[in-house]
């Protein structure tokens, strides 16, 4: 999967090493500002309110 | 084959590194978005509340009219440590308790008699409730609103399940009393991580005085 996707990107070895980077880095991004704080409200952690 | 197995490899280490990012947001993103509320409120109150006027004598009656995610007091407790210190917001869904301990709604306020109810995190948000159980008889609790410092002497602590909506009135567990003492019950859950049972702790008033 990884391998099939460096195979894809442009350039040589430095051109891909830094898109590479920015690419981890905008879906860590996404992850932590998007996925995990709408996941940590639909998940059961720490439900302390008392209903 | 060959191919599948190290895709399905790749596809596992990816999720495995992206559960260990999420466990890294609940316990340090929380507690920065939470930092950055606890600051943005305490800046809030102080303008709010602007230069104590003489404080030391008698507390002077107060009203608590506050909008549900807005703060109204600070909320300190030695035995958690000398520099622990937050702010109490309107409200306990996750919205606020995601930036602060909060009051919960239609319970009363501070110094009132009958029970002033507070919720707040076992962990994530920067934890703070994390060493409430661990609260005995006689740690003191104290809050600071505009006008007035209240002290709460702790008496008992129990573990009750989420629907036992009992301990939010004026007299615990008897809805139908009238109240005569001034209470505070603060709540989180127990045990840490979880949604199964909440801590319970109940404090009595021991002063009141003009901040």
């Amino acid at each position: 999967m990884y391998g099939w996707l460096w195979q894809r990107l442009p350039g040589g070895t430095a051109a891909r090493t830094g898109t590479a980077t920015v690419l981890i880095l905008a879906a860590i991004a996404v992850l932590w500002f998007v996925v995990f704080p709408w996941a940590s409200v639909h998940l059961p952690i720490d439900m302390t309110g008392v209903d | 084959m060959r191919q599948a197995t190290r895709a399905a490899g790749e596809i596992f280490l990816t999720l495995g590194v992206i559960g260990m990012l999420f466990i890294g947001y609940l316990i340090w993103g929380t507690a920065m978005r939470a930092d950055s509320a606890q600051r943005q409120f305490t800046n809030e109150l102080n303008e709010q509340w602007g230069q104590a006027p003489a404080g030391g004598g008698q507390a002077r009656p107060e009203q608590f009219d506050v909008a549900t995610g807005q703060p109204f007091a600070f909320i300190r407790i030695p035995a958690f440590g000398p520099h622990w210190q937050f702010t109490l917001i309107e409200g306990t869904a996750l919205a606020q308790l995601d930036l602060s301990p909060g009051h919960v709604p239609d319970t009363q306020w501070p110094g009132q008699v009958g029970n002033f109810a507070v919720a707040g995190h076992r962990v994530t948000a920067g934890n703070p409730f994390w060493s409430l159980p661990s609260l005995r008889a006689g740690d003191l609790v104290y809050i600071q609103t505009k006008l007035n410092d209240y002290t709460y002497r702790v008496a008992g602590e129990r573990m009750v399940l989420p629907t036992d909506l009992g301990v939010l009135d004026p007299v615990p567990g008897h809805p139908a009393q009238q109240p005569t003492q001034r209470l505070i019950t603060l709540i989180t859950c127990d045990p840490a991580w979880t949604g199964t049972h909440r801590v319970i702790v109940t404090g009595v008033l021991v002063s009141a005085k003009a901040r």
